[in-house]
């Protein structure tokens, strides 16, 4: 603790929010020398949370709740800010609601960025964000039972699966235009393949004029495995499977976070190698991403090639790790495996033939006419939508705000590297994918560099002692974004509460306004822009809301049309 | 345009043979584990590393056995189980070719006799687990003699254990200071 106290950043966000708001503050503690929880009073949240990020320069991270009912008798709600302007670190403010009332003030109204953690909050733990505009469920499905919250310690076993309790789909999707409109859904199967949603498009004519969205029907409860069924360092191999492309990415964001609750030291060459994967991770995603940017642009050669090309960032991948998906190799304290001179010589024979190869293809896709013109301007993402509700990755910085958890909070081994931030002020979906593409080439830059420069020492810290109900942050910036794990540890060598925070969880919310103002056929390079890996859907049912006459159409034609703009299957 | 067709002339065929021809893999892949039952003592510290729960022990106190088991329909090749094997029994192989026509091919098991306690004469421990502590007192340079002698504490369950240690404590008399206190 005495070496918290003497480094403490952030000390000042603290100082100002006590005189602002003064006695609201009533516990101050610091995980680490850069991470601060502030409990405030209850009635001051949606104050607090305001201030921090309009007045400060915060954007919401995560916010969660926590059923505490059986350390202090309360729930408490967490809002994770992560502090940009200036000097950077992370504000956690809580704040303990009544089990009782269960009813906190929601900060929604305020921060459009809350809302879809309040809805899971509502959901989740039958909390009542009072005030809250948007009371819809989120994460649970229509038919589940009214007053069961999954998340509240003694509801229920992780194994038990209710009764359904409604046969229609009750979920109202919201229209926010003013004229009639056709109205399309997209779904509900399979929009991404890691993120089944169902979309609803309000179109007139070929424009849409807004656009409304489910997700979760893959909701896995992860959460709640992990705090009933596993130790806590078996989490790490839980926390890989949460995506099955920056899985690497979350095994590190739950080890850090773990790492700083007990205030465990990772050797620095294992935090470098954890980098490296990070890195190799965000190779392979960003070459997935550029070949569906050409393939929804109608340029599938382009998409042959990248796809052939990314082969090679995954032999890289098998070869680090052991496995083709970066996953398995992550431990608290440090890493299983090491890199040693047959691989790093392999490595760096891989990196630079991808580099030669993606730098010509690149080149190519750059050249094609098709790639402007079927994306400049498109999907725009307002920079002041994008302040209003924190997206993160490639996403937020074609906004042009330069959010880089790399560069904002450097983790792993990224501490002695300055990784530049590439930003565009275009908003568009060109702007996205030229940042991934340059993106590429840092992360080429950034492995050669850390092979070179490769500190020597132990892999794993070993010896540290699990401390009852302590818990921290744990961040990453993967290929998608920032993601974000809180843990806190229980007392029977478990978890108490896991809350993982996936990249794409920050970029749903804002998609809503990229998409108004397009046409149905850019509809999909929309999605596929913000990269929920891939946007696919088995079939599209439309509903000519004035003849109310419904037709069923196969995905493929709509996707067809996205590529071909031709013959539309809405004539 | 010019520019992608020289490319793609120049990669030729980029499509694999597999599975006609054998697909390359990487030095270090973790695949399948592969079981010796031979080497396996049935220590247990594979099912209580695996974190998924794949390789799980059941004791059948009847029958006096205790059955490994795989399901590789749960297994992650994460490869914990081989880094915590005391004898090597349990290691990854580099197959990968896992899918089966029926469910109960992706179970693997391998049952061990249980050894009775010297004492109480309930099964408790596998005999293997039993031989190879033995054969490791021999190996530091005990006699056979000793080691003999030593069979016997190693052939008693914890049970049995806690109970003669009970006896031993019973002769010790723990009111020695209260009688002190009364007499003064």
């Amino acid at each position: 603790m005495s070496a918290i106290a003497e480094t403490k950043v952030g000390q000042h966000y603290i100082d100002a929010l006590r005189q602002r708001f003064p006695f609201t503050v009533l516990k101050e503690e610091w995980q680490t020398n850069e991470q601060v929880t502030v409990t405030i009073k209850l009635g001051d949240l949606p104050n607090v949370v305001e201030w921090l990020y309009y007045n400060q320069g915060g954007w919401i991270s995560v916010l969660f709740a926590n059923d505490e009912r059986s350390i202090h008798g309360n729930f408490a709600v967490y809002y994770v800010l992560s502090m940009e302007a200036g000097v950077k670190c992370y504000v956690v403010v809580r704040a303990e609601v009544d089990a009782r009332t269960g009813e906190f003030p929601s900060v929604t109204p305020k921060v459009d960025a809350c809302v879809w953690g309040e809805r899971e909050i509502r959901d989740m733990y039958g909390l009542k964000p009072v005030g809250l505009p948007d009371e819809r469920r989120l994460v649970l499905p229509d038919d589940w039972p009214e007053t069961l919250h999954p998340l509240r310690k003694d509801t229920m076993d992780y194994r038990v699966r209710p009764e359904p309790t409604s046969n229609v789909e009750n979920y109202k999707f919201v229209n926010d235009a003013s004229g009639e409109t056709r109205e399309i859904p997209l779904g509900p199967l399979h929009i991404t393949s890691d993120e089944p949603g169902h979309f609803r498009l309000f179109v007139d004519g070929e424009d849409i004029v807004d656009a409304d969205y489910r997700m979760f029907y893959v909701h896995r409860g992860m959460e709640k495995l992990a705090e009933t069924r596993m130790g806590y360092d078996e989490v790490t191999f839980l926390a890989d499977r949460v995506c099955g492309i920056c899985g690497f990415a979350h095994s590190v964001a739950y080890a850090t976070s773990v790492e700083n609750a007990l205030g465990i030291v990772v050797p620095p060459r294992a935090q470098v190698i954890r980098s490296i994967m990070l890195e190799v991770e965000r190779l392979h995603s960003h070459l997935l991403n550029l070949g569906l940017a050409c393939h929804f642009v109608g340029f599938d050669t382009g998409f042959m090639q990248f796809f052939r090309i990314r082969e090679k960032a995954m032999t890289l991948a098998e070869m680090l790790t052991g496995a083709r998906k970066t996953y398995g190799v992550n431990l608290i304290g440090g890493i299983r495996r090491d890199i040693q001179k047959a691989e790093r010589l392999a490595t760096q024979k891989l990196l630079g033939e991808l580099k030669k190869e993606v730098t010509e293809l690149v080149d190519m896709l750059l050249e094609t006419p098709n790639l402007t013109q079927r994306t400049s301007g498109i999907g725009r993402l307002d920079p002041e939508v994008a302040r209003n509700f924190s997206p993160v990755g490639p996403n937020i910085r074609a906004s042009g705000f330069a959010r880089d958890t790399r560069s904002d909070h450097p983790f792993c081994g990224y501490k002695n590297y300055s990784m530049p931030v590439r930003t565009k002020n275009t908003c568009d979906v060109l702007g996205r994918v030229l940042i991934r593409a340059e993106e590429f080439f840092d992360s080429i830059d950034f492995i050669m560099y850390s092979l070179d420069n490769m500190p020597n020492g132990p892999l794993l810290a070993e010896g540290h002692v699990y401390k009852p109900y302590s818990f921290a942050l744990g961040f990453v910036e993967a290929p998608r974004g920032e993601d974000i794990h809180w843990s806190m540890l229980g007392d029977n060598q478990k978890l108490y509460r896991w809350r993982a925070r996936a990249s794409t969880y920050a970029n749903w919310p804002p998609l809503r306004y990229m998409l108004r103002g397009n046409t149905i056929s850019d509809a999909p390079l929309i999605v596929a822009s913000i990269d929920p890996c891939y946007s696919c859907t088995d079939r599209v049912t439309m509903i000519d809301v004035r003849k109310g006459k419904s037709t069923t159409v196969p995905y493929s034609e709509i996707e067809r049309y996205g590529r071909e703009r031709k013959n539309s299957p809405l004539k | 345009m010019f520019k992608l067709f020289k490319t793609i002339l120049k990669t030729g065929e980029a499509t694999l043979k597999y599975p006609f021809a054998p697909m390359p893999i990487s030095p270090g892949f973790r695949g399948k584990p592969e079981h010796t039952p031979e080497q396996c003592i049935a220590c247990a510290a594979c099912a209580i590393a695996c974190p998924a729960n794949a390789l799980t022990m059941s004791n059948d106190t009847e029958a006096g056995t205790r059955t490994w088991q795989l399901f590789l329909g749960r297994c992650i090749f994460c490869g914990r189980c081989e880094e915590v094997c005391p004898t090597k029994a349990i290691v990854l192989s580099e197959e990968f070719e896992l899918a089966v026509g029926n469910k109960s091919d992706l179970y693997h098991k391998a049952t061990f006799k249980l050894a009775n306690c010297t004492c109480c004469e309930k099964p408790f421990a596998p005999q293997k687990e039993i031989e190879y502590t033995v054969d490791l007192l021999k190996q530091t340079g005990m006699s056979a003699a000793a080691v003999e002698a030593k069979r016997n504490l190693l052939q008693t369950c914890p049970d049995c254990k806690r109970k003669q240690s009970l006896q031993v404590t019973d002769k010790v008399e723990l009111t020695r200071f209260m009688k002190k206190g009364s007499e003064a």
